[in-house]
């Protein structure tokens, strides 16, 4: 079974301006892939190439074991950054247009809407005008028109851009069970939990260019650990410890100091605590931190070469 | 094709299931009858304007200005009213205009508790008569024009029998007229009657309907578009259906609700034709039908909707507002309404070369043939023009697919070098 999604050598340029350079990466079916990168990174060009919305300067691109994204676009579900929808037409008659597009049949189509509707708690509201909705309401309901018609392949692109924390979670729970139902879900996000709690895979792009493509721990793994230290010291007394770098320190209440430093790869944590010791210094609290998603992301994207003070 | 009769399907339901769009269809007819009766019902809620006349001519011509207004009269509403000039006598015209003027100007009113509305005062002058009139309202002539032809009248007739002439030959003289009669070979009996200038007039009421059908129905195209642009949903159609189904679906579905109304006042003004001059109406139906007219006019109808609902549909996948819009409307009003400005031409010089040359201009195409095709023009010219509209039309549609997709993807204010760069995609 080939990828969902395999994009190869692809290249996007307006005029001067190179949108995408020479991205390659594959999207396995089933899977969720978290497509991430800044603002401007070339990730809504590269998701709109894919739907065949945007002609590539050069590379190829393979949607659903196609070329050529229209004989496929009844199979994909698409949810744009930035979304709106008739105003004027109820939830239930939105989805059931949009399902139809995508060759759902009418009552099919509106059977099905009503359905997600109410497994979304949207059952009170679907026959309301959408402009009658509240802002996050009008949101699930434009995200579920994308899902309406069950799409093998659903690209969402910034999907949690707008949502409050709790139908930020929903989303999440909804992706999930996409993923889970067998669909392929590539979403566009520049925030990194949501990418480090859902994701299989993750490509990040800076200046259109792929930085990573792998798993989240492997992201993970490009940025250092660092090591957090906590006490009535003076702010210089760490300065020339094997294996810290870029020492950030902040003054805590109480005259106590918190230290953030980079742990030298090579130097194991067990080191540098020992020197701590055998230095005498005060300490409260000594704690070894693994990376998370947004410091590789920042260090990968080189958008602060240090992530040292990075909480 | 089925995607398109969806989109169209919704297209024309959004449109046909608001209030607005009812109130707009009904507010034409009520617009024209408005029209129709408004001059009326004026004229009888306003009392004909009061009329002092002062004579210093020594001729008796206020008799015969009284005598004016009750032909003029002749069952209706009197043009005028005489009353007597508040003040008399007056020691001569420049007494009578200074001392009448002050009523003209203020709330005074004359003896009988009306305002005065227009003096005429008559004076000599080197042999023959002036006339001052002194209004209240600058821009009405018509007193004026009544008083000034009763006085020509009459010192006309003065004049003559003075000259020895008889009166009643003068007023025997003043019956005769010429009788004309219109004849053209293009008539069915010779003879030019109503029947043979309907053809004309119902071609260029079909210009005037085109023009208001396209105006209308791309006012509508360019507001849906910029709402689904705005808001995204064209990015979500694109990535369901090609950009040419999305066009024809939006372009279909405002033909349709543009067909409702049309259907809707062609019935409204069938009824009332058949009602009030049923002869009328069996001719204008003879002429659609047995000309060939009601072919060339859906012919043109066609063309002409679709060369400007294409143009429209694009533009409007550029903006963001419809003020953004604006930038371009203006030019393309100018554009559409130099048709207007020539058509009424039409009926009276179809074969004109001015006209001619611009029914060969393919925005004027469909507007200058409906308008001159049913003055029979050379069936080459015909044939042309329907070849250059399709042709201009088919070019039309093939720049504006991918325009249409680029405007759509793009976002931000309108600006005019990418809608430019937009409609030069399809020759990157």
């Amino acid at each position: 079974m080939g990828a969902a999604l395999a994009i190869d050598r692809l290249t996007k340029r307006y005029g001067q301006v190179l949108a995408v350079d020479d991205l390659s990466f594959e999207a396995s079916r089933g899977r969720i892939l978290g497509f991430l990168g800044p603002n401007g990174a070339g990730k809504t060009t590269t998701l709109r190439m894919a739907l065949g919305l945007v002609r590539p300067t050069s590379g190829r691109i393979s949607i659903l074991g196609q070329e050529d994204a229209s004989k496929v676009r009844a199979r994909i579900g698409f949810l744009p950054e930035e979304r709106g929808l008739y105003r004027r037409m109820t939830p239930v008659q939105a989805m059931t247009f949009l399902a139809g597009l995508k060759g759902v049949k009418t009552a099919q189509a509106r059977r099905r809407a009503g359905e997600l509707l109410d497994s979304h708690g949207l059952g009170e509201a679907k026959h309301r005008q959408i402009r009658r909705l509240s802002k996050g309401m009008a949101q699930k309901v434009q995200l579920l028109s994308a899902l309406a018609h069950d799409p093998d392949l659903v690209i969402l692109d910034e999907p949690f851009s707008g949502l409050d924390p709790v139908n930020q979670l929903s989303l999440e729970t909804l992706i999930r069970s996409l993923a889970t139902r067998g669909a392929t879900v590539i979403f566009s996000t520049h925030v990194m939990q949501h990418a480090e709690r859902l994701c299989d895979q993750v490509v990040l792009l800076a200046a259109g260019r792929k930085v990573f493509d792998g798993t989240v721990a492997a992201a993970r793994k490009v940025a250092p650990r660092s090591v957090v230290l906590e006490g009535p010291f003076a702010g210089d007394v760490l300065s020339g410890l094997r294996g810290l770098n870029g020492l950030c320190v902040e003054r805590l209440d109480g005259g106590t100091l918190r230290i953030v430093a980079t742990l030298d790869p090579s130097v194991p944590a067990q080191i540098v605590l020992g020197e701590v010791f055998a230095r005498g210094l005060p300490i409260d609290r000594f704690e070894l931190r693994e990376p998370n998603l947004h410091e590789a992301f920042i260090l990968l994207t080189a958008a602060r070469p240090d992530v040292g003070c990075a909480q | 094709m089925t995607h398109v009769w969806k989109i169209a399907a919704r297209e024309y339901a959004a449109y046909v299931q608001t209030l607005g769009f009812w109130l707009s269809i009904l507010l034409l007819p009520v617009g024209f009858f408005v029209l129709a009766v408004a001059p009326t019902i004026v004229q009888r809620a306003t009392p004909p304007p009061a009329l002092a006349v002062v004579d210093f001519s020594a001729r008796h011509l206020a008799p015969e200005i009284a005598r004016a207004i009750r032909l003029e009269t002749a069952g209706g509403a009197p043009p005028a009213r005489l009353v007597p000039a508040p003040g008399a006598p007056f020691a001569d015209a420049f007494d009578a205009s200074r001392r009448l003027r002050p009523f003209l100007a203020g709330p005074s009113v004359v003896a009988d508790g009306e305002r005065l509305d227009v003096v005429a005062i008559l004076r000599p002058a080197g042999g023959t008569v002036a006339v001052d009139i002194w209004s209240r309202q600058v821009a009405d002539r018509s007193v004026a024009g009544l008083v000034s032809d009763a006085v020509d009248r009459a010192i006309r007739r003065q004049a003559l029998a003075r000259a020895g002439v008889d009166p009643a030959v003068v007023a025997a003289i003043d019956h005769v007229s010429a009788s004309v009669t219109d004849f053209s070979p293009k008539a069915a009996q010779g003879k030019v009657a109503l029947r043979d200038r309907l053809p004309g007039l119902v071609g260029l009421g079909m210009g005037f309907l085109l023009w208001m059908s396209v105006l209308t129905g791309a006012g509508m195209l360019l507001g849906s578009v910029i709402e689904e642009k705005s808001s995204r949903i064209l990015e979500i159609l694109l990535s369901s259906v090609a950009v040419w189904q999305i066009m024809a679906g939006k372009i279909l579905g405002v033909a349709g609700v543009t067909a409702t109304v049309l259907a809707l006042w062609v019935t409204i003004a069938g009824v009332v034709v058949a009602v009030r001059y049923p002869s009328l109406g069996a001719d204008l139906a003879d002429i659609l039908l047995a000309r060939g007219l009601l072919f060339y006019f859906a012919v043109y109808f066609v063309g002409g909707y679709l060369m400007f609902a294409t143009l429209y549909v694009t533009i409007g996948a550029f903006c963001e507002s419809p003020r953004e819009a604006q930038t371009l409307l203006g030019p393309m009003m100018i554009l559409i309404s130099v048709p207007l400005m020539f058509m009424g031409q039409a009926l009276a010089r179809p074969d004109s070369p001015v006209l001619t040359v611009l029914a060969f201009v393919p925005p004027f195409t469909p507007f200058m043939m409906v308008a001159r095709v049913a003055a029979d023009p050379p069936p080459w010219q015909i044939a042309a023009t329907m070849a250059l509209m399709a042709a201009a039309t088919a070019l039309e549609v093939w720049v504006a697919i991918p325009a249409f997709r680029s405007g759509a993807l793009t976002s931000g204010r309108f600006d005019l070098r990418t809608f430019l760069a937009g409609l030069s995609r399809r020759l990157d």
